[in-house]
């Protein structure tokens, strides 16, 4: 059977059907999970933040008017909302910088290139992160990845440069 | 961490993954890369990263999300219905004081202890009637 587009959808939803609105929410789950939690990390704010994006996205329906696909439209407000809780996340440990650098040190020549790569990717900067998660994670171009954060293409592609370096510079050891 | 200095042949490098290289660089970077050892081995390194970091299948927030939101959406409208509830719930003895003062007033307006000029439906008496039908009487 054919699904119903979104479209179809957001009208339905709009009507009151929520049960469409769920449909929607289904569908867009793993693009959304996925950009939070290349953000967030797999921590329970990321769950937090994925609700609150589909909460936004459901008070903006009538307002959607459809110039971009509900995917996109998603997952810029999944990177915006997920910077602004790493934003936060950054005042937080900022009080507590010797608490994280002692649990952090010892732990990289324990990890396997795997976890070691995704402890360097959650450290880059959010700006980078941001970039990285939507081209080099989710496989959008880089047109699209410029389109979504709002930057130039120019910016996208320094900071993408600058990210993979710092991505295997930090793990030259396991690469080799 | 970022303590190394990236040479602009590693620039090029890494533009050639996003971004469409010339046929210059594009010849720039195979000679280099057949001279370079360690850009080689960097090459061989960013493919790797890249490789791992692609996801290949979407992710999830796990099982019940969708009725998890649900949920979330359905608790937040009844919380605003509560809201509206306690609004007028809170005005409620003001709004009784005022129609009470105003039901007052009609009636002390009207001076007259009845329904009707509680709220303040005009009553016409007898005599208000005959001095109307005079008035046409005489004006015929």
């Amino acid at each position: 059977m054919e699904q119903p587009s979104d479209e179809v959808l957001i009208a339905k939803s709009n009507e009151g059907d929520m049960a469409a609105f769920k449909k929607l929410v289904t569908r867009h789950e793993g693009k959304v999970a996925g950009v939070v939690r290349s953000m967030l990390g797999a921590t329970p704010e990321a769950e937090d933040v994925g609700q609150e994006v589909f909460i936004r996205f459901y008070d903006a329906l009538s307002k959607f008017r459809g110039d971009s696909q509900v995917s996109t439209y998603l997952v810029r407000i999944a990177i915006n909302l997920s910077l602004n809780e790493l934003k936060k996340k950054k005042r937080w440990n900022s009080r507590f910088t010797s608490m994280d650098a002692a649990a952090g040190k010892g732990t990289e020549d324990t990890m396997d290139l795997n976890e070691q790569l995704n402890y360097e990717f959650g450290r880059l900067e959010p700006e980078f992160k941001a970039v990285a998660t939507l081209r080099l994670i989710e496989g959008y171009s880089t047109e699209e990845t410029s389109v979504m954060l709002d930057i130039p293409l120019g910016t996208v592609l320094s900071r993408l440069a600058r990210a993979q370096q710092k991505l295997r510079v930090a793990l030259s050891k396991k690469l080799k | 961490m970022m303590n190394e200095h990236f040479s602009e042949n590693d620039d090029l490098l890494l533009k050639s993954y996003d971004a469409p290289v010339t046929a210059r660089e594009r010849e720039l970077l195979s000679s280099l890369m057949q001279n370079d050892h360690a850009l080689r081995q960097q090459g061989d390194q960013y493919s790797r990263i890249r490789e791992l970091l692609l996801r290949p299948e979407p992710d999830s927030f796990g099982p019940f999300f969708a009725e998890r939101i649900m949920q979330q959406l359905k608790q937040r409208a009844s919380e605003i219905d509560y809201l509206i509830f306690f609004f007028f719930k809170k005005y409620q003895v003001l709004a009784i004081g005022v129609l009470v003062a105003l039901l007052i007033t009609n009636m002390l307006l009207t001076d007259q202890l009845t329904l009707k000029s509680l709220f303040g439906i005009d009553q016409q008496t007898t005599e208000d009637v005959f001095s109307i039908d005079l008035y046409k009487n005489l004006t015929e």
